[in-house]
């Protein structure tokens, strides 16, 4: 038994004294740092807001800056104006994402799944061959190779959704919440009450699973809405199935390339230069693009913080 | 039932492998392009598949590939032998540069092609071309790719907005006879009328620094922040510089020094926009500034005929590019735009003749780049092109990228005679000494890496005037020759020499 000094016996009669909770100055420290941090995630979607409502004019006069020379709708206007193709764009991203996540989540319960049972002889095989892909790959090329000849994977739906549905760290976490979560004794009352293997999995755990399920879900549907490599790589000829994140990558890359090469270029360069879209015309897609994600996000929030701390306490 | 149903699928089967082979026994072949900027290529494909039907004997397919995607397509397709892809777009600063694959044995060697179908082509371009084409590859000596008849001499110039200059009360002959050194009474002017906010001197600082003590880039040579420099003789290029033909580290001469403390001055002054300075603002600053016109002078690398075009025209005052040397042939500009065929080609006989006929044929060049008469442009009372503003934005491809731009019809806005003028511009370009050096820098790779690195963190500061030489130059000189710099130069003079002696 400690000695509890007198001043403190009364401050905990009181209840304003707790001896787990941080004082007074600790807390508005925790309490400054964290609104610095969050201020800092904040700032540059609300500084994209911005510049994508800034007049070109102020942005070629005083470039990019949270209180522009003038505002217009201007790029919004030239967006709708674009029409079919943005919108064709955006049908597609939304199309790619969501077919991905469907598969890509049941591919990843289904593998984890017999992962997690005891009593799967292969399991130590699986678990190894997912486990190496996530340390060796094969390269650029050979995946190239792969997907193109092999699979057939060229200016189709499908060599966006293909290459991302498996991924060994989603697995893992996968077989990790089930280990934790799903207690084995479950599974042999389903089996003794003659659930089959399917029932088994798809009434009795799935429905325990669903917040490592939704975190899968929303790490897998960033990954797909994010994705434009595989439309740089794979379409070619095809440009109908076009994502909204490559249209704004390619914007993004052109600039680049020709200010890099301006000096090999010459003229052309100067004259292609004069043809690219405006500064705010990119940033009002970049508001098309995180709008989306930014909404889905608070459905899954609640997933989330219970996804993150799987297996961190037992039982 | 069940077999009722199996005996319509049966049928079904058959029936469609039949159609597959009745149909279409053309074989396709697919081009990349690069830099094009292309939605709706539609009604221009349908017109060059009727006509190429029986002169070529294949239907076309392409791959408009962009600026900034083209280089990982391209090495993708050439590194994994993708046979879907025929013809690629090659040149001397792309990712699939041209010497460098032709090693590699990516491109196919043409000249028994050449002297199959080729009569057409070796009719339309010059024979120097076609010797700038012809390099060490997998298969020997010889041609790896058609070059493409663009502006193939680099001419550098200073862009003078010649309004503000005649408002000032100079005239561009005042200009030239101060020369670079000499300009800081006239920006003085252009700052008191035009106000503090105005900066008149709107350089591409890379270019300024080639301009003015007049170095040539050599191919081969770190990227975008080029370490060595063949001097140019201004009077005469063809004759040799005033290093004779070594090459130099161009930041450790003395025209190196001067040039760099005369820009600090001009920065120091206000006569330099600080944005372009700093890599990643440069080149946005520059083309807001010259899409008003807010300069009085500029660089401008220069192809005959830029100021006819519709950004300059834009400009909304009157700008003439004034030469600093005649223009010249180096081996960047000479190989500046070719195409390749794929070694894992399956049809490069069709590929060769469509190339060959691309580049021969006033029809198939006028469709692929401009588009289709009535569509994308019309022909007025003098049979020049005017461009359909609307249609031409869904179909613009890479003019200069395509292939021998001397057989397209003369535009409105370039006028008559313009393309006669252009050939007759470039054939007379003469060539350097070291015409079709290119430097390998793969025994030196490692050095090239941190010395590009180096630059990368000094070059555009001094250039631009930003920073102070006295302090800066010499540490900028210690850092590459830390970073190796010595060997970088033997290795390249060592080519150089056995290059010039064959």
């Amino acid at each position: 038994m400690t000695a509890v000094s007198q001043s403190a016996k009364k401050k905990i009669k009181a209840g304003s004294f707790s001896l787990n909770r941080f004082g007074t100055g600790t807390q508005s420290v925790f309490h400054l740092v964290l609104a610095a941090f969050s201020l800092m995630c904040i700032i540059p979607f609300i500084f994209v807001i911005i510049i994508a409502f800034s007049s070109e004019e102020s942005i070629r006069q005083i470039g990019y800056s949270f209180a522009p020379l003038s505002w217009s709708t201007q790029a919004f206007t030239y967006t709708f104006q674009l029409g079919n193709a943005l919108w064709r764009s955006y049908f597609n991203s939304f199309l790619i994402t969501a077919v991905g996540t469907l598969l890509s989540v049941s591919i990843t319960v289904l593998y984890a799944y017999p992962l997690f049972r005891r009593d799967f002889r292969f399991r130590n095989f699986f678990n190894f061959l997912s486990f190496f892909t996530m340390i060796f790959g094969g390269g650029l090329v050979p995946t190239f190779v792969i997907c193109k000849s092999v699979l057939g994977l060229s200016d189709n739906y499908a060599a966006l959704i293909v290459p991302m549905l498996f991924s060994p760290f989603n697995v893992i976490i996968m077989r990790t919440f089930l280990q934790t979560t799903v207690p084995t004794e479950l599974i042999e009352a389903a089996t003794i009450d003659g659930s089959g293997e399917y029932s088994t999995l798809l009434r009795i755990v799935l429905p325990v699973v669903k917040p490592g399920i939704a975190t899968i879900a929303l790490l897998v549907s960033l990954a797909y809405w994010n994705e434009w490599f595989l439309s740089l790589l794979y379409l070619n000829k095809n440009m109908e199935i076009m994502p909204l994140q490559y249209l704004l990558m390619r914007m993004q890359r052109n600039a680049d390339f020709l200010a890099k090469n301006s000096s090999m270029l010459g003229a052309d360069a100067a004259k292609a230069a004069a043809q690219l879209p405006s500064q705010s015309l990119k940033m009002a897609l970049v508001v098309f693009i995180v709008v989306p994600i930014a909404c889905a996000y608070p459905f899954f929030q609640r997933y989330v913080v219970a996804g993150l701390t799987i297996g961190s306490v037992k039982g | 039932m069940k077999k009722f149903l199996s005996l319509i699928l049966t049928l079904a089967l058959i029936l469609s492998v039949c159609s597959f082979a009745a149909a279409d026994d053309l074989p396709t072949i697919t081009i990349m392009f690069h830099g094009s900027n292309v939605s709706d290529d539609s009604a221009v494909l349908e017109k060059v598949n009727e006509y190429i039907a029986d002169k070529v004997g294949a239907k076309l397919e392409v791959i408009w590939g962009t600026w900034g995607d083209f280089d990982e397509k391209a090495v993708n397709a050439l590194t994994s032998g993708d046979k879907d892809v025929d013809i690629v777009f090659t040149c001397s600063w792309s990712s699939d540069e041209y010497n460098s694959y032709a090693k590699k044995g990516y491109f196919l060697k043409l000249d028994d092609l050449i002297e199959q179908y080729g009569a057409d082509l070796k009719a339309a371009i010059p024979e120097s071309l076609m010797q700038a084409a012809t390099i060490e590859g997998a298969e020997g000596k010889g041609v790896y790719a058609v070059n493409g008849f663009k502006d193939t001499a680099t001419q550098n110039t200073w862009d003078v907005n010649v309004t503000l200059l005649t408002e000032l009360g100079y005239t561009v002959d005042d200009l030239m006879a101060k020369g670079f050194f000499g300009w800081d009474e006239i920006f003085a002017k252009a700052k008191e009328v035009k106000g503090d906010s105005f900066y008149p001197f709107l350089v591409e600082p890379m270019v300024a620094e080639r301009m003015v003590t007049n170095s040539i880039i050599v191919a081969g040579d770190a990227g975008s922040t080029n370490l060595l420099s063949l001097y140019l003789n201004p009077e005469d290029v063809s004759a040799d510089g005033i290093y004779g033909n070594k090459l130099v580290n161009k930041f450790g001469t003395p025209e190196y020094k001067a040039f760099a403390e005369q820009m600090h001055k001009y920065y120091e002054a206000g006569y330099i926009d600080p944005a372009l300075s700093v890599g990643e603002t440069s080149n946005d600053c520059r083309t807001n500034h010259q899409k008003d016109a807010s300069y009085l002078i500029g660089t401008q690398s220069y192809a005959f005929g830029y100021e006819y075009s519709a950004d300059v025209l834009a400009r909304g005052a009157e700008i003439k590019f004034v030469p600093c040397t005649d223009p010249y042939v180096d081996t960047t500009a000479s190989q500046g735009a070719m195409m390749a065929i794929n070694s894992a080609s399956e049809h490069p006989e069709e590929a060769f003749k469509f190339l060959a006929l691309l580049n021969s044929d006033p029809t198939l060049m006028t469709l692929m780049n401009y588009g289709v008469e009535g569509i994308h442009y019309t022909l007025n009372d003098e049979g020049l092109v005017v461009f359909n503003d609307e249609a031409r934005a869904t179909y613009s491809p890479w003019t200069n990228g395509v292939g021998n731009v001397t057989i397209l019809p003369d535009t409105a806005a370039e006028g008559k005679g313009f393309r006669k003028s252009f050939q007759e511009y470039y054939a007379g370009a003469k060539g350097i000494p070291s015409l079709g050096f290119v430097f390998d820098n793969s025994p030196v790779e490692n050095e090239m890496a941190a010395l590009g690195n180096v630059a990368a963190q000094y070059a555009l500061a001094l250039d631009c005037g930003a920073v102070d030489p006295e302090t800066e130059l010499p540490s900028f000189l210690a850092a590459l020759d830390a970073a190796g710099m010595e060997a970088y130069l033997n290795e390249a003079n060592a080519q150089l020499e056995a290059y010039l002696a064959k």
